[in-house]
């Protein structure tokens, strides 16, 4: 391939890469700041509407996951890390949880949902733990779902046409009527995760 | 419980009891890894610690494998609790006499669309590319993900 035409291939790519944008019209790329700003523990922001579909590709709402304290995470399965890394601890904690561990409803929701197909969240997400649900579905719902919610994520081209996600890296945690209860970080420790866990399931 | 942490930590730094590095002149490349992903996993991560034993500072370029489509050297970064991902464009220095991990700082290599699932137990063969000792055919191994085990049994480290 001659310089020239890889760099009209580049130009190509932008133009597309510009086109996706405008057709995804603001839906998947939220402008929040981190650790959900603008959060209020007293709005029940978790309760409000969506649809989405679970691993097993049944659809599900805001009101399958009310009812009980739950703990959000949002990533996507191209991430070698990040994702792998906070879905294998909490299924640590979940271990620890033992029995309480139904007393929690666990949410792995996809920022990539047009990579990421149920059957793909279904073999992800269970290779951890079975408890966890893998949500996916239209990308304007999970947009919708993420601006309700304050959790950002947005897609980072990469070389090559391929793309890579940024998204929120701390877990969610909520309580049973859908209000912020607080987050979850890996460099915060195991106890204290635990703590938190605990004290969310406590409160009911 | 701190303890599963630093166990993660070193289980991606550090190598396990079996010798398992490559040498090429005056660099040493120690225990080649990657960790195990979920069957349909798209993307593999690979690590590995690389001394420089001369006076000059070498850099990691690349990395090729048979075993993915690519393979690029990336960078996981968490910013105002935005976890992002970044290509390590200008490669990964390894000043004269030092020893450095891609591994450290979230730093990894993302072995993308491997041909086919690997398991712990399982070799990729992988060429690393340096700037200055050129291609070193090198062998990463599977290894379990360490997270998975309950906490109470980190077997690795400590
Ligand atoms: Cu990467």
């Amino acid at each position: 391939m001659t310089g020239k035409t890889s760099t009209g291939m580049r130009k190509l790519r932008i133009v597309l890469w510009a086109l996706v944008v405008i057709a995804a019209g603001g839906a998947g790329f939220l402008a929040y700041g981190p650790k959900p700003t603008g959060v209020s523990e007293v709005e029940a922001i978790y309760a409000k509407p969506f649809q989405l579909v679970d691993q097993n590709g049944a659809a599900v709402t805001e009101a399958s996951f009310l009812g009980k304290p739950s703990a959000w995470f949002y990533g996507f399965t191209h991430c070698p890390d990040v994702c792998p890394t906070a879905l294998a601890e909490m299924s640590a904690l979940l271990e620890e949880l033992g029995p309480d561990a139904d007393k929690l409803n666990v949410v792995f929701v996809s920022v990539d949902p047009e990579r990421d197909t149920p059957e793909i969240m279904k073999e992800y997400v269970e290779y951890f733990d079975d408890r966890i649900t893998g949500l996916t579905g239209d990308l304007a719902q999970i947009s919708t779902m993420a601006k309700d919610r304050y959790i950002f994520f947005e897609k980072e081209p990469m070389e090559g046409g391929d793309y890579l996600m940024g998204h929120q890296a701390s877990i969610q945690l909520v309580t049973a009527d859908g209000r912020f209860f607080g987050t979850l970080a890996t460099e915060e420790g195991f106890d204290t995760r635990m703590a938190k866990l605990r004290r969310l399931i406590g409160q009911g | 419980m701190q303890k599963l942490i630093l166990a993660l930590a070193i289980a991606v730094l550090t190598a396990p009891a079996q010798a398992h590095d490559f040498t090429s002149g005056s660099i040493f490349i120690e225990h080649p890894m990657i960790q195990e992903a979920p069957p349909n996993a798209p993307v593999l991560g690979g690590y590995v610690t690389i001394y420089n034993n001369g006076d000059v500072p070498e850099r990691l370029l690349g990395i090729e494998s048979k075993a993915a489509e690519k393979v690029e050297l990336h960078q996981s970064v968490v910013t105002d609790g935005i976890a992002r991902m970044e290509p390590l464009a200008e490669g990964m220095e390894i000043p004269a006499g030092a020893t450095v991990s891609l591994g450290d700082d979230g730093t990894h290599a993302m072995f993308i669309k491997p041909d086919r699932r690997y398991q712990a137990g399982d070799e990729v063969a992988a060429t690393l590319i340096f700037e200055n000792a050129g291609p070193v055919e090198v062998v990463f191994n599977v290894e379990e993900r360490s997270a998975k085990a309950a906490p109470n049994h980190e077997g690795h480290g400590k």
